[in-house]
């Protein structure tokens, strides 16, 4: 995937009503863009099958 | 006995100590405060202290023993509590200035839980600025690691691993989201345990990530987590989050006795190519799983491979349901933010909702192979930090995307059970060789629910191995 600009950022940003400036501008970019990118390597068989969830139960812990 | 040996004792040592009348609260409180004066501003651990109150409380838990009114062995123990927890009447800041007013009307159940079990409370522990994995972010100061002034504690615990420690408190709390009680404990030497996800009540606690938060004992010996741990599990119906599953005695199971155990090692987690262990690390986890093996476990290696993905997957979650809190706070009053803190929370407000959702996805999993896992293993064992503690840098900001790419990786090490929801405990496994040694750390996880064995396994390891009495306590 293309990495974020700062421009890109910015226009993130106000989207949900923060004013992003520097020097935090260039320090979120770095932030975001290892995350999706990182993210985004992310293909394991079964990953579009499977149901989130979030928490663990504790019949999870018993013997099955 | 001296009274400024007291602070030295564990706490099941103290009990002892108390149970018997040779030792009042009192005489453990005033020694513990007399401790915090001296060492305390070396550390900046405590944001804090509660003398007066400690003090009565104390006198009155000595009337009761005097009075045959004895509740058990945290009575009369002077415990610390990480400033995220509530405590009535005592203002809980989360270590920041956004919340350095506020005190709130009642207090968390796990502190009502200490209370009833006779703890004491000193006082109110550092810690990283809401909970986030950066040593330098608190409005209070920056706590070091007793081991070495100028090493990071270990996050976002900090003050909780620096005072227990450098014996400023008996045995303390901890708030683990992504590593929050295990990574104090790891860099300070300590023994610290993540309950399952659901075991202890959250109610009280100032969120960090809903779907992680996990509050945990941060104690000098294994024992004393157990102590601990069972005086604060347990349903709650103020948390919804937790489960109406018996809390066992967790002392019962500390034996020494692990023969037949089936113990694996993580091998990616052990692999300096995957997730960049250190070899002083990797030899040390190596010798704990041969004491393991001597004591009648049988140790083998065990893969799993999506380890290698759970550091980025539980950073997508937590950066993302920690900013879902307070988003009004980021918009109207950035600045009273810590710079690191404001960079990762407005991260986290624009990672997009196909992302969390992925990463929800991912998270199954990466469950699924540990739980499979647990169907061969009574525990799965791995480093608790890929590294000895480092000297913390004190310059705010992210130099590159390069650098936050191996913040991820870093995560892979305590985020794996963080992501599952299974009971882990760090316990120490060794020092660096040097003028200045540091603690290194063992990560022993267990089936969800199953902290006796966990608890179980690292008792006997600790009891094999003796490291506290080795290198006894810091030198402060």
């Amino acid at each position: 995937m293309a990495e974020l600009s700062n421009e890109d950022i910015k226009a993130l940003g106000r989207a949900v009503d923060l004013d992003i400036q520097e020097p935090e501008l260039t320090q979120v970019a770095y932030s975001l863009n290892a995350i999706l990118e990182a993210m985004d390597q992310i293909d394991i068989p079964g990953l579009n099958s499977v149901e989130p969830l979030p928490i663990i139960l504790p019949e999870d812990g018993v013997d099955k | 006995m001296n009274q400024s040996d007291i602070p030295f004792l564990s706490v099941a040592e103290l009990a002892g100590f108390i149970e018997r009348k040779e030792v009042t609260p009192v005489d453990a409180v005033e020694a513990y405060l007399e401790r915090i004066e001296d060492i305390n501003p070396k550390l900046n651990a405590f944001i804090t202290v509660l003398k007066e109150q400690a003090l009565e409380e104390a006198a009155s838990a000595t009337a009761d023993i005097a009075n045959g009114r004895y509740l058990g062995p945290l009575h009369g123990i002077p415990v610390g509590i990480k400033d995220q927890i509530h405590t009535k009447g005592i203002r809980t800041t989360d270590a920041s200035k956004l919340r350095e007013n506020f005190v709130p009307d009642a207090d968390a159940t796990v502190v009502a839980n200490l209370k009833k079990a006779g703890a004491i409370v000193l006082g109110k522990l550092n810690m990283t600025e809401f909970a986030m994995g950066d040593p330098i972010t608190s409005a209070f100061g920056v706590t070091h690691n007793p081991w070495e002034i100028g090493r990071n504690p270990g996050t976002s615990s900090t003050g909780s691993g620096a005072a227990t420690a450098a014996c400023l408190c008996a045995t303390s709390l901890g708030e683990d989201t992504g590593g929050s009680v295990r990574g104090p404990a790891a860099n300070c030497g300590l023994a610290g345990i993540r309950p399952s996800w659901g075991r202890v009540s959250r109610f009280g606690v100032d969120g960090a990530s809903w779907s992680f938060d996990t509050i945990g004992p941060i104690s000098r010996t294994v024992e004393d987590c157990a102590i601990t741990l069972e005086a604060i599990a347990g349903y709650d119906p103020n948390d919804p989050y937790t489960w109406n599953v018996p809390v066992p005695d967790y002392r019962q199971a500390l034996t020494g006795d692990i023969r037949g155990m089936r113990v694996g090692i993580v091998k990616e987690l052990m692999d300096p190519d995957v997730c960049g262990v250190k070899t002083e690390v990797r030899d040390s986890v190596l010798a704990a799983a041969q004491v393991l093996e001597e004591l009648g476990a049988n140790v083998s290696e065990v893969s799993l491979p999506l380890t290698a993905i759970s550091g980025v997957v539980m950073r997508t979650l937590t950066s993302t349901e920690r900013v879902s809190l307070n988003p009004d706070w980021l918009r109207n009053r950035p600045q009273e933010f810590h710079h690191n803190t404001r960079v990762a929370f407005m991260t986290g407000t624009l990672i997009p909702s196909q992302t969390y959702y992925k990463a929800q996805k991912a998270r199954s999993l990466v469950r699924r192979q540990v739980l499979e896992a647990f169907g061969q293993f009574d525990v799965l064992i791995q480093p608790t930090n890929s590294s000895a503690p480092g000297i913390m840098d004190l310059t705010p900001g992210v130099r590159s995307k390069e650098q936050a790419a191996e913040g991820l990786k870093e995560s892979n090490f305590r985020g794996l059970y963080s992501l599952t929801g299974n009971p882990a405990l760090s316990v120490c496994c060794g020092f660096t060789e040097g003028e200045k040694p540091l603690p290194l750390a063992i990560q022993i996880a267990g089936r969800p629910f199953y902290e006796s064995t966990v608890l179980k396994v690292a008792y006997a390891y600790e009891q094999a191995v003796n490291i506290t009495g080795i290198y006894g306590h810091p030198s402060l």
